[in-house]
């Protein structure tokens, strides 16, 4: 269980980003934090990923507690981050580097072939499109089995085909290890396809402000009408969260309103 | 160039009348550059041999070639040349290995930076050749002095050339080290050190380069051997065609060297090239 005890972030200038941040996320669990700019959610991702310290309380993951880089919780960027003089294959090895070469090369050909890029193994990371590129970058992060993914807008910078695609792949994966994975995400669609529950967050300072359980199975129909329900309660939730007026018919009126942050 | 070559295959495919010429231009083009060249030496060449000009300021190419092949059959040129090349070599390992080590010092630690680097500019600054009296005074006229004339021609691009690399690493590829957990070790071996290499090459080929011009200088200060001699002797007995020998190998052996560091670093990398290959295929 990944705890998170009143996570507070002050930087340097003043600027209070994350303000007393608590919430307890099972393993295996899928949740997704949405909310405004700068609402804090990058700097609460960073802090369970250790790359960056809270000013005050805690991350503990099964009683550890978290202030560094952690060899169970793993990172996917907005952008791929791929090191461009490693080719595909000693990318997705890259977190493999204590392993010998046997078991490592055979953990990164079942990765490859599990992403789909087996016949890119040799191929320089400038060769692949955006997509194949964070699908690698997926399986650098996955390879050594975390037991915590954390993903910060990691689909917000591919066309909308794309985004669908690998958010069908994530969860194709998900359901093979069943890591607990925290995705900041922009995008509400996303948020309901993927989560178990969204927590929305409410800006200056940052804080939490409303969590919203997605009581669907698996696979999800997005054009179902319960999936536009919960799509409609994340929005207005949003909407509340930024002290926007959301008069009762409006909220229940259409997707006509559908927000993008 | 390979580029090019398509686009004219573009252009034939619609005018078919026109592909004889373009596929003519696509060896004729890089001859274009030769042609110029070539052209004033068989000209003056064959001014001399009319007897229009007698050529003793300006010797024609076959002169300058005799005067290699001259020096070569005396054993001479290979004494000059090596000479020069030892000079080089060593004033390029000691100016290398000493920016490499104060540029990757300065670039790593933010306080050796500022202790460091506002010192190592000023002496930049200083045009180079303005040490000479000091190094004769200091390490006498012989090996020494000019080695180390050599070397801090070499050190300064090299010093700045790992230090700018260093400094302008993505930060957000050092932060994949991180949470990979890198130590300090293995975050510059696997990540700070692949990802200066390119740079790093730059800056040693533009040293090889300046190491090329201070040992011109520093042969031209007074030395019995070395190309640079050989410069300042056909200057002082009147002899043109040796000093136009001398620049010839100067020219040949600058780009040979500066090539041999391209080609050790090519398999390096190899990742970079990708974008001309894939322009090429």
């Amino acid at each position: 269980m990944l705890a998170l005890d009143r996570v507070s972030k002050t930087y340097p200038n003043g600027v209070a980003a994350l303000a007393r941040f608590s919430a307890e996320i099972r393993q295996g669990e899928i949740i997704a934090i949405i909310g405004g700019s700068g609402c804090g959610k990058s700097t609460l991702l960073r802090a369970i990923a250790g790359l960056d310290r809270a000013s005050s309380g805690t991350v503990t993951l099964d009683n550890e507690t978290i202030s560094s880089p952690h060899a169970k919780i793993g990172i996917i960027f907005q952008e791929p981050r791929l090191l461009p003089w490693l080719s595909v294959a000693d990318n997705i090895g890259f977190g493999l580097a204590d392993l010998p070469a046997v078991e490592r090369r055979e953990k990164v050909a079942r990765a490859l072939d599990r992403v789909g890029l087996a016949e890119k193994a040799q191929a320089w990371p400038r060769e692949l499109s955006g997509g194949q590129a964070q699908r690698v970058a997926i399986a650098r992060a996955l390879v050594p089995q975390p037991e915590v993914l954390l993903l910060d807008e990691p689909f917000s910078a591919l066309d909308a085909f794309t985004r669908r695609d690998l958010q069908d792949h994530l969860l194709d994966l998900w359901a093979d290890m069943r890591p607990t994975l925290i995705l900041v995400t922009h995008d509400v669609d996303e948020a309901v396809v993927l989560a178990d529950r969204v927590l929305v967050m409410r800006p200056r300072p940052g804080r939490l402000f409303d969590q919203i359980e997605i009581n669907l199975g698996r696979p999800r129909d997005r054009n179902s009408p319960l999936f536009e329900n919960f799509k409609r309660s994340v929005l207005t939730s949003l909407d509340r969260s930024l002290d926007r007026n959301v008069p009762d018919r409006d909220a229940t009126q259409g997707p006509g309103q559908a927000m993008w942050w | 160039m390979i580029s090019d070559a398509r686009v004219l295959q573009q252009s034939s495919d619609a005018a078919e009348s026109a592909a004889a010429p373009s596929r003519l231009s696509r060896y004729a083009r890089p001859m274009l550059g030769v042609l110029l060249p070539l052209t004033l030496a068989l000209g003056w060449e064959l001014v001399v041999w009319l007897g229009w000009s007698n050529g003793r300021l300006v010797p024609p190419p076959s002169r300058i070639f005799t005067t290699i092949t001259d020096l070569a059959r005396s054993g001479e040129l290979v004494r000059h040349i090596t000479a020069t090349l030892w000079r080089v070599s060593l004033g390029f390992a000691f100016g290398v290995v000493a920016g490499t080590l104060l540029g990757a010092i300065s670039g790593y630690w933010s306080l050796a930076r500022r202790l460091l680097d506002p010192t190592v500019q000023a002496l930049r600054a200083i045009p180079s050749l303005a040490w000479v009296p000091l190094f004769i005074l200091w390490l006498g006229i012989f090996e020494t002095s000019k080695i180390a004339l050599i070397a801090v021609g070499v050190f300064f691009p090299v010093y700045l050339g790992v230090m700018g690399a260093i400094l302008s690493v993505d930060r957000k590829i050092v932060e994949v080290g991180r949470t990979f957990r890198l130590s300090g070790f293995a975050m510059i071996r696997r990540i700070l050190l692949p990802a200066v290499l390119p740079a790093y090459v730059v800056s040693l080929r533009v040293g090889l380069g300046l190491g090329w011009m201070f040992v011109v200088a520093a042969e031209l200060i007074g030395a019995s051997e070395g190309l640079g001699y050989l410069l300042l002797d056909g200057q002082q007995l009147g002899k043109p065609a040796q000093i136009l020998a001398a620049i010839v190998i100067f020219a040949i052996l600058g780009k040979l060297t500066d090539w041999l560091i391209e080609l050790a670093a090519a398999p390096f990398l190899r990742w970079q090239d990708a974008f001309g290959q894939a322009k090429g295929a």
